[in-house]
């Protein structure tokens, strides 16, 4: 059912602003619409939220890893807003450990810089400080390119440099040049040009070596100093991490009310949006005990208007409002397809598992998930889904005989023994499937004045259709063949009725009598439900072969168990997959395209979101 | 050649095509699963339903190997004596399998890929993107169907 809305006009004191949307959050009952004036973004809250979600990310290395099923931390829903010292002085602690690492790392990094420069030249037997200018001589260390080496021994000799080799490779020579110091830049520039690369190293008075082992002795420090500091932070993060997620969740929530679309006199605040027509009191309520000088008024929607959808069912058939939700809303003028829909979508999926060990299996493991991860929202409504459709898949298998892939003893018949008695079920299956979502149409038609096109456009398909499926049934045969030209008349003569022209209504009519082929199409489309069905039970039947095969001592027995294990988990995943999947796909464009419009609005009140923690 | 071989050379090219087209599909999808996730971790599961899509191809031509295997008492039972006409008949029924699961599969795979980018650009829009790449399969359904019913067809 959808629920009619409200319009809500709320005015307060500008005093009571913030209160007042607090209050408005923590309901959760209006959703705000766009009043004209824009709104005031870009307040401190934001600035503080994107500080804390880039804090969030830095020290995600450092949080304690989370089991796979593990949900967010779950907190009481009255807890939400306090924010004291000790909350914000837990996370600068971690910002302020964070920057000390990332201190430690750069100069760790510096150190390594410093190493790799002074590395090759660690067999210098002079200390460092020796290098370059002293009172009549310069001297320099480099590498010389091994091709060069002779050319390079004239110019030294033409200025009188004094050279030493300190390490001779194939393909370069490491060696020391001291020359007098007028001629020092000219004899440089003469070796550059030969490919001569001066090493530029620090001025210290010890060698390269010493210099090597103590900048190395640094590191280690460093390394030290880094690991306690990742230590503590992660120590820090135990009880940290929680009140960081929360703070951000406060900001964020902080950020969503400054940017609330709202009006602005001098002296008051005015809001508008809407709210369920079921929920006025609760709205009412919440706003009375922020503050006591407001005015809050409701009306209904205007004819131009177009309110947001909001679903109300009962327990069971709420959980596959999700369902329809993922392919569309429905649009607030129209019927919610959820009641006819879900015990379609209940059935189906338990015909395409068709398994009654799996469905077993189903309903153990999605209830032991549910006590494990405490899922909420659309994740809780999907499991829910796959939960109640255990029953029909256990129901399904037994009636079809199938046990873990192994045939015994049908209610009814075995799919596998007998393929084309299940292909012709699963298309009488999908002809009810249509027929009820063109009584839908038919429904939709008549509540709106249209009798005469549901008889056009409904009534004669269904005829047709019923009249093509009597004449397989002997007994029926004539009945059939009355129906079915009925109906293909009707077609024919008011398929066309809306073209000009005796010539356009004709031929709209052949035309219509050709969507004779999208109704096969959808029809056969069913089909499917036999080939899931067959692929879960033969994957788990050459499962259970397998580990058959192998079972010829005490190995062989308990690798058939991993093998039993194994594979029937693996084929149920797949098998669930399919199944909502293909599931899906009949009710989205076999069912709803006979009837359903959607395009809706969701209706998503103003309230408070989070994503890292739980509310209670 | 004798029935029996020409009958398993059928069930061998099903399950060889679906599942190469299975596997290039896959590909295709993962790449594009992983280039979403390196930018948005907390997609993955999502990337990984629709990555798993075109995963069934390869599901439905080992079937249809294993059905043939079955119908021929290659797997649990003797080998039938089959007759050449026979065993040509068995091919073909693996053809339409064969043939559909590899290029559907690939095709699937593209369109995975393209569901995975809008996923990527909008979480929310996953199941619409799930409908499109479920929708390519179908086709691998209808020609599985037909590999069954005229596997199950052939009078032995």
């Amino acid at each position: 059912m959808i629920v009619a809305m409200k319009k809500a006009s709320l005015i307060c004191m500008k005093e009571d602003k913030n209160t007042v949307l607090k209050a408005l959050q923590k309901s959760g009952e209006m959703m705000l619409c766009s009043v004209g004036s824009g709104s005031s973004s870009d307040g401190e809250a934001s600035g503080a939220m994107r500080k804390m979600e880039l804090l969030m990310r830095k020290l995600k290395p450092y949080q304690k890893k989370k089991g796979f099923l593990e949900g967010p931390p779950e907190i009481e829903a009255g807890e939400f807003d306090q924010r004291g010292d000790t909350e914000l002085s837990l996370a600068k602690q971690a910002d302020e450990w964070l920057e000390k690492i990332e201190g430690f790392q750069k100069e760790k990094d510096r150190l390594a810089a410093e190493i790799s420069v002074l590395e090759p030249w660690k067999s210098l037997p002079t200390a460092l400080d020796a290098l370059g200018e002293s009172s009549y001589t310069y001297s320099a260390v480099g590498i010389l390119p091994a091709k060069s080496v002779l050319q390079a021994d004239e110019v030294l000799g033409k200025y009188g440099a004094v050279s030493e080799i300190l390490e001779d490779g194939k393909q370069s020579r490491k060696i020391s040049v001291t020359v007098l110091k007028e001629q020092a830049s000219d004899a440089m520039t003469e070796l550059k040009t030969l490919g001569f690369e001066p090493a530029t190293l620090p001025k210290k008075n010890c060698t390269a070596l010493e210099l090597v082992e103590e900048l190395q002795k640094k590191q280690a420090e460093m390394d030290e100093a880094l690991k306690k500091a990742q230590e503590a932070l992660k120590t820090l993060m135990e009880k940290a991490e929680q009140t960081i997620s929360l703070l951000y969740e406060q900001y964020r929530a902080e950020n969503e009310r400054e940017e609330a679309p709202l009006g602005e006199t001098l002296e008051t605040v005015y809001l508008e949006g809407w709210v369920r027509s079921d929920r006025m009191e609760k709205l009412e309520k919440a706003i009375a005990k922020a503050t006591d000088v407001y005015s809050l008024s409701f009306r209904d929607p205007e004819e131009g208007e177009t309110p947001p959808t909001a679903v109300k069912n009962n327990k069971w058939v709420s959980q596959f409002e999700g369902i329809t939700d993922m392919f569309s809303s429905p649009n607030y003028r129209e019927g919610d397809p959820n009641p006819v829909m879900a015990p379609w979508y209940w059935l189906i999926f338990g015909l395409m598992m068709g398994d009654a060990g799996y469905g077993l299996m189903m309903a153990v493991l999605i209830f032991a998930a549910k006590k494990v991860m405490k899922p909420s929202g659309s994740t809780l409504k999907l499991m829910n889904v796959m939960l109640y459709s255990s029953i029909t898949t256990m129901l399904c298998g037994v009636v079809f005989g199938s046990y873990f892939g192994e045939t015994w003893n049908p209610l009814w018949f075995s799919p596998m023994d007998d393929p084309v008695t299940m292909l012709i079920f699963t298309l009488v299956i999908g002809v009810l499937h249509i027929f009820t979502g063109m009584i839908c149409k038919i429904v939709q038609n008549v509540k709106e004045g249209y009798v005469w096109d549901a008889i056009f456009d409904q009534v004669s398909w269904m005829l047709l259709i019923l009249g093509l499926g009597m004449l397989f049934l002997e007994p029926l045969k004539t009945v059939g063949i009355v129906l079915a030209i009925v109906g293909a008349l009707i077609v024919l003569c008011t398929a066309g009725r809306e073209k000009k022209g005796i010539l356009g209504k004709v031929t709209g009519g052949l035309v219509g009598l050709y969507g004779i082929t999208s109704y096969m199409s959808d029809i056969l489309s069913y089909s499917r439900i036999l080939a899931l069905s067959l692929a879960t039970g033969v994957v788990g039947m050459v499962m259970n072969m397998l580990a058959g095969m192998i079972q010829g001592n005490i190995i062989g027995f308990v690798l058939s168990l991993v093998i039993y294990i194994a594979g029937h988990i693996f084929n149920l995943a797949l098998g669930l997959l399919s199944a909502y999947v293909h599931d899906c796909r009949l009710q989205y464009i076999e069912f709803y395209g006979k009837f359903f419009e959607g395009g809706g609005e969701p209706f998503k009140p103003f309230a408070i979101h989070t994503n890292h923690i739980k509310l209670k | 050649m004798s029935g029996i071989s020409i009958a398993i050379m059928g069930a061998a090219i099903c399950a060889a095509l679906a599942g190469c087209g299975s596997a290039l599909g896959v590909m295709s999808a993962g790449k594009a699963a992983a280039g979403v996730t390196s930018e948005k971790p907390e997609l993955f599961g999502k990337m990984l339903v629709l990555q798993a899509l075109p995963g069934t191809q390869g599901i439905y031509g080992f079937l249809t190997a294993v059905l043939i295997m079955v119908r021929i008492g290659v797997l649990g039972g003797a080998p039938l004596d089959l007759s050449e006409a026979q065993g040509w008949a068995m091919f073909w029924a693996a053809l339409p399998m064969a043939i559909v699961g590899l290029i559907s599969g690939l095709c699937q795979g593209m369109t995975a890929a393209s569901a995975i980018h809008m996923t990527g650009k909008q979480p929310d829009a996953s199941g619409k993107g799930i409908t499109m790449t479920a929708l390519v399969e179908t086709y691998a359904i209808l020609a599985l169907l037909t590999s069954i019913l005229l596997i199950y067809g052939i009078a032995l």
